[in-house]
Protein backbone atom coordinates (compact mmCIF):
# COMPACT_ATOMS: atom_id res chain seq x y z
CA UNK A 1 0.00 0.00 0.00
CA UNK A 2 1.42 3.46 -1.11
CA UNK A 3 2.08 5.63 2.18
CA UNK A 4 0.29 9.42 1.78
CA UNK A 5 3.43 11.21 2.96
CA UNK A 6 3.25 13.78 0.48
CA UNK A 7 5.87 15.87 1.59
CA UNK A 8 6.73 19.36 -0.20
CA UNK A 9 10.04 20.61 -0.80
CA UNK A 10 11.73 23.20 1.62
CA UNK A 11 12.14 25.47 -1.25
CA UNK A 12 8.08 25.65 -2.30
CA UNK A 13 7.70 25.66 1.82
CA UNK A 14 9.91 28.89 2.36
CA UNK A 15 9.03 30.37 -0.89
CA UNK A 16 5.31 30.45 0.69
CA UNK A 17 6.16 31.29 3.73
CA UNK A 18 8.01 34.26 2.49
CA UNK A 19 5.14 35.44 0.47
CA UNK A 20 2.78 35.08 3.49
CA UNK A 21 5.12 37.23 5.59
CA UNK A 22 5.62 39.78 2.87
CA UNK A 23 1.69 39.93 3.08
CA UNK A 24 1.25 40.39 6.34
CA UNK A 25 4.13 42.99 6.72
CA UNK A 26 2.45 45.27 4.14
CA UNK A 27 -0.54 45.08 6.10
CA UNK A 28 0.89 46.98 9.06
CA UNK A 29 -0.22 50.18 8.27
CA UNK A 30 -1.17 51.88 11.65
CA UNK A 31 -2.96 54.66 11.88
CA UNK A 32 -0.91 58.26 12.30
CA UNK A 33 -1.55 60.41 14.93
CA UNK A 34 -3.25 63.02 12.60
CA UNK A 35 -5.17 60.83 10.86
CA UNK A 36 -7.50 59.79 13.80
CA UNK A 37 -10.27 62.90 12.50
CA UNK A 38 -12.18 60.50 11.36
CA UNK A 39 -11.94 58.01 14.29
CA UNK A 40 -12.95 61.09 16.45
CA UNK A 41 -16.21 61.67 14.52
CA UNK A 42 -19.49 60.80 16.60
CA UNK A 43 -20.51 58.34 13.77
CA UNK A 44 -17.26 55.88 14.73
CA UNK A 45 -18.54 55.82 17.81
CA UNK A 46 -19.32 51.62 18.93
CA UNK A 47 -21.78 53.08 21.21
CA UNK A 48 -24.01 55.36 19.21
CA UNK A 49 -26.29 57.42 20.33
CA UNK A 50 -26.84 56.95 24.01
CA UNK A 51 -30.17 58.20 24.02
CA UNK A 52 -31.72 55.51 21.57
CA UNK A 53 -29.45 52.95 22.72
CA UNK A 54 -31.06 53.64 26.47
CA UNK A 55 -34.68 53.42 25.13
CA UNK A 56 -33.65 50.46 22.64
CA UNK A 57 -32.69 48.79 26.51
CA UNK A 58 -35.64 50.00 27.59
CA UNK A 59 -38.10 48.47 24.98
CA UNK A 60 -35.91 44.96 25.36
CA UNK A 61 -35.91 44.60 29.05
CA UNK A 62 -40.09 45.80 28.40
CA UNK A 63 -40.70 42.95 26.30
CA UNK A 64 -38.25 40.01 27.40
CA UNK A 65 -39.56 40.99 31.14
CA UNK A 66 -41.32 37.58 31.72
CA UNK A 67 -38.19 36.10 31.66
CA UNK A 68 -36.62 38.54 33.72
CA UNK A 69 -35.37 41.15 31.20
CA UNK A 70 -31.35 41.50 30.15
CA UNK A 71 -30.74 40.02 33.57
CA UNK A 72 -29.37 36.23 32.99
CA UNK A 73 -31.82 33.47 34.37
CA UNK A 74 -30.86 32.25 38.12
CA UNK A 75 -30.45 28.69 38.96
CA UNK A 76 -32.59 25.93 39.76
CA UNK A 77 -35.74 24.90 38.23
CA UNK A 78 -36.79 28.06 37.17
CA UNK A 79 -40.32 27.96 38.77
CA UNK A 80 -39.24 31.27 40.79
CA UNK B 1 18.00 24.43 7.84
CA UNK B 2 17.53 24.77 4.44
CA UNK B 3 19.33 28.17 2.52
CA UNK B 4 16.11 29.46 1.63
CA UNK B 5 14.11 29.22 4.75
CA UNK B 6 17.28 30.88 6.73
CA UNK B 7 16.99 33.23 4.12
CA UNK B 8 13.50 33.39 4.38
CA UNK B 9 14.02 34.06 8.36
CA UNK B 10 16.53 36.26 7.67
CA UNK B 11 14.51 38.59 5.79
CA UNK B 12 11.67 38.56 8.43
CA UNK B 13 14.44 39.59 10.92
CA UNK B 14 15.25 42.70 8.65
CA UNK B 15 12.30 43.76 8.04
CA UNK B 16 11.10 43.75 11.70
CA UNK B 17 14.99 45.19 12.67
CA UNK B 18 14.12 48.25 10.03
CA UNK B 19 10.57 48.72 11.06
CA UNK B 20 11.63 49.45 14.89
CA UNK B 21 14.69 51.49 13.84
CA UNK B 22 12.09 53.42 11.47
CA UNK B 23 9.96 53.99 14.55
CA UNK B 24 12.93 55.49 16.80
CA UNK B 25 14.00 58.25 14.53
CA UNK B 26 11.65 60.61 16.01
CA UNK B 27 12.56 64.18 15.85
CA UNK B 28 14.57 64.73 18.97
CA UNK B 29 15.89 67.61 21.13
CA UNK B 30 19.25 69.25 18.98
CA UNK B 31 17.86 68.14 15.47
CA UNK B 32 17.48 70.28 13.06
CA UNK B 33 13.87 70.65 12.67
CA UNK B 34 12.83 70.31 8.37
CA UNK B 35 12.02 73.46 7.10
CA UNK B 36 8.18 73.40 5.82
CA UNK B 37 6.53 75.39 3.47
CA UNK B 38 3.02 76.09 4.18
CA UNK B 39 -0.16 78.68 3.46
CA UNK B 40 -1.84 80.46 6.02
CA UNK B 41 -5.59 79.25 7.19
CA UNK B 42 -7.94 81.34 5.46
CA UNK B 43 -5.26 83.41 3.29
CA UNK B 44 -3.55 81.53 1.27
CA UNK B 45 -0.05 83.60 1.38
CA UNK B 46 2.82 81.09 1.87
CA UNK B 47 4.79 80.91 5.29
CA UNK B 48 7.89 78.80 5.43
CA UNK B 49 10.22 78.22 9.20
CA UNK B 50 13.03 79.84 7.05
CA UNK B 51 11.45 82.81 7.59
CA UNK B 52 11.82 82.71 10.76
CA UNK B 53 15.41 81.90 11.02
CA UNK B 54 17.31 83.89 13.65
CA UNK B 55 13.87 83.77 15.86
CA UNK B 56 12.67 81.72 19.10
CA UNK B 57 10.06 79.65 17.13
CA UNK B 58 7.24 77.75 19.15
CA UNK B 59 5.46 75.34 16.77
CA UNK B 60 2.27 73.66 17.51
CA UNK B 61 0.25 70.74 15.79
CA UNK B 62 -3.35 70.61 16.62
CA UNK B 63 -6.68 69.63 14.48
CA UNK B 64 -10.34 70.82 15.42
CA UNK B 65 -11.01 66.87 16.60
CA UNK B 66 -8.55 66.93 19.54
CA UNK B 67 -10.06 67.33 22.36
CA UNK B 68 -6.78 68.41 24.71
CA UNK B 69 -6.42 71.34 21.40
CA UNK B 70 -9.52 73.15 23.12
CA UNK B 71 -7.38 73.78 26.44
CA UNK B 72 -3.71 74.23 24.92
CA UNK B 73 -5.19 76.64 22.32
CA UNK B 74 -6.49 79.38 24.41
CA UNK B 75 -3.51 79.05 26.57
CA UNK B 76 -0.94 79.59 23.97
CA UNK B 77 -2.44 82.67 23.24
CA UNK B 78 -2.04 83.94 26.38
CA UNK B 79 1.87 83.02 26.13
CA UNK B 80 1.85 84.54 22.57
CA UNK B 81 0.99 87.93 24.40
CA UNK B 82 3.14 87.21 27.43
CA UNK B 83 6.32 86.97 25.11
CA UNK B 84 4.68 89.50 22.37
CA UNK B 85 7.22 91.55 20.38
CA UNK B 86 10.26 89.56 22.46
CA UNK B 87 11.23 88.00 18.75
CA UNK B 88 9.28 84.64 19.99
CA UNK B 89 7.19 83.48 17.37
CA UNK B 90 4.28 81.29 18.05
CA UNK B 91 2.68 79.06 14.58
CA UNK B 92 0.25 77.07 14.38
CA UNK B 93 -0.29 74.32 12.11
CA UNK B 94 -3.33 72.72 11.52
CA UNK B 95 -3.69 68.99 10.25
CA UNK B 96 -7.82 69.46 9.66
CA UNK B 97 -8.84 67.25 6.05
CA UNK B 98 -11.47 70.21 6.04
CA UNK B 99 -10.63 73.57 6.50
CA UNK B 100 -13.73 74.43 7.86
CA UNK B 101 -13.58 72.44 10.70
CA UNK B 102 -10.58 74.31 11.74
CA UNK B 103 -12.32 77.93 11.08
CA UNK B 104 -15.01 76.85 13.47
CA UNK B 105 -12.80 75.64 16.05
CA UNK B 106 -10.94 79.05 15.61
CA UNK B 107 -14.17 81.18 16.40
CA UNK B 108 -14.89 79.39 19.68
CA UNK B 109 -11.25 79.34 20.59
CA UNK B 110 -9.55 82.56 18.48
CA UNK B 111 -5.91 83.06 18.47
CA UNK B 112 -3.83 85.94 17.28
CA UNK B 113 -0.88 83.90 16.28
CA UNK B 114 -0.29 82.55 12.30
CA UNK B 115 -2.00 79.66 11.91
CA UNK B 116 -0.75 77.54 8.95
CA UNK B 117 -2.39 74.48 7.16
CA UNK B 118 -1.16 71.48 6.37
CA UNK B 119 -3.80 68.86 5.02
CA UNK B 120 -1.37 66.52 3.61
CA UNK B 121 -0.01 65.76 6.49
CA UNK B 122 3.83 66.36 5.04
CA UNK B 123 5.12 68.23 7.93
CA UNK B 124 4.15 66.27 10.86
CA UNK B 125 4.92 63.15 8.88
CA UNK B 126 8.77 64.66 8.58
CA UNK B 127 8.47 65.71 11.99
CA UNK B 128 7.44 62.52 13.55
CA UNK B 129 4.42 63.48 15.48
CA UNK B 130 3.75 60.55 17.86
CA UNK B 131 0.70 62.33 19.63
CA UNK B 132 -2.14 65.00 19.00
CA UNK B 133 -1.45 67.60 20.10
CA UNK B 134 2.23 67.94 19.83
CA UNK B 135 4.32 70.99 19.69
CA UNK B 136 8.39 71.88 19.70
CA UNK B 137 10.40 74.80 20.87
CA UNK B 138 13.34 75.90 18.30
CA UNK B 139 16.08 78.23 18.57
CA UNK B 140 17.48 80.59 16.54
CA UNK B 141 19.04 78.14 14.30
CA UNK B 142 15.79 76.16 13.89
CA UNK B 143 16.89 73.04 16.12
CA UNK B 144 14.63 71.75 18.54
CA UNK B 145 15.14 72.46 21.95
CA UNK B 146 12.37 70.87 23.73
CA UNK B 147 9.35 69.14 22.35
CA UNK B 148 6.24 68.47 24.20
CA UNK B 149 3.87 65.27 23.01
CA UNK B 150 0.19 65.53 24.02
CA UNK B 151 -1.20 68.46 26.51
CA UNK B 152 -0.92 69.59 29.56
CA UNK B 153 -1.53 72.49 31.59
CA UNK B 154 1.23 71.86 33.57
CA UNK B 155 3.35 72.06 30.40
CA UNK B 156 2.65 76.28 30.07
CA UNK B 157 4.97 76.50 32.68
CA UNK B 158 7.47 74.48 31.55
CA UNK B 159 6.99 76.13 28.03
CA UNK B 160 7.56 79.62 29.39
CA UNK B 161 10.70 78.89 31.59
CA UNK B 162 12.04 76.95 28.02
CA UNK B 163 11.79 80.22 26.53
CA UNK B 164 13.22 82.38 29.02
CA UNK B 165 16.04 80.32 29.25
CA UNK B 166 16.71 80.66 25.54
CA UNK B 167 15.97 84.05 25.97
CA UNK B 168 18.81 84.67 28.52
CA UNK B 169 22.27 85.29 26.84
Amino acid sequence: MRSWNCRLPERVISGWLGLALLCLLSACAPVQPWERGRLAQERMSLEGDPLLQAMDEHVYSSKEAASGGIEAAGGGCGCN
Amino acid sequence: MPCSLKACIGFVIACMALLTTTASLALEPGDKAPDFTLPVLQQGNLKSLSDYRAEIVYVDFWASWCGPCRQSLPLYESLFQEFAGQGVKFLAINLDEHEQDAVNFLAEHPVSYTVLRDAAAHTPEAWQIKAMPTSFLLDESSRVVKLWAGFEPSHLQEIRNAILELQTP
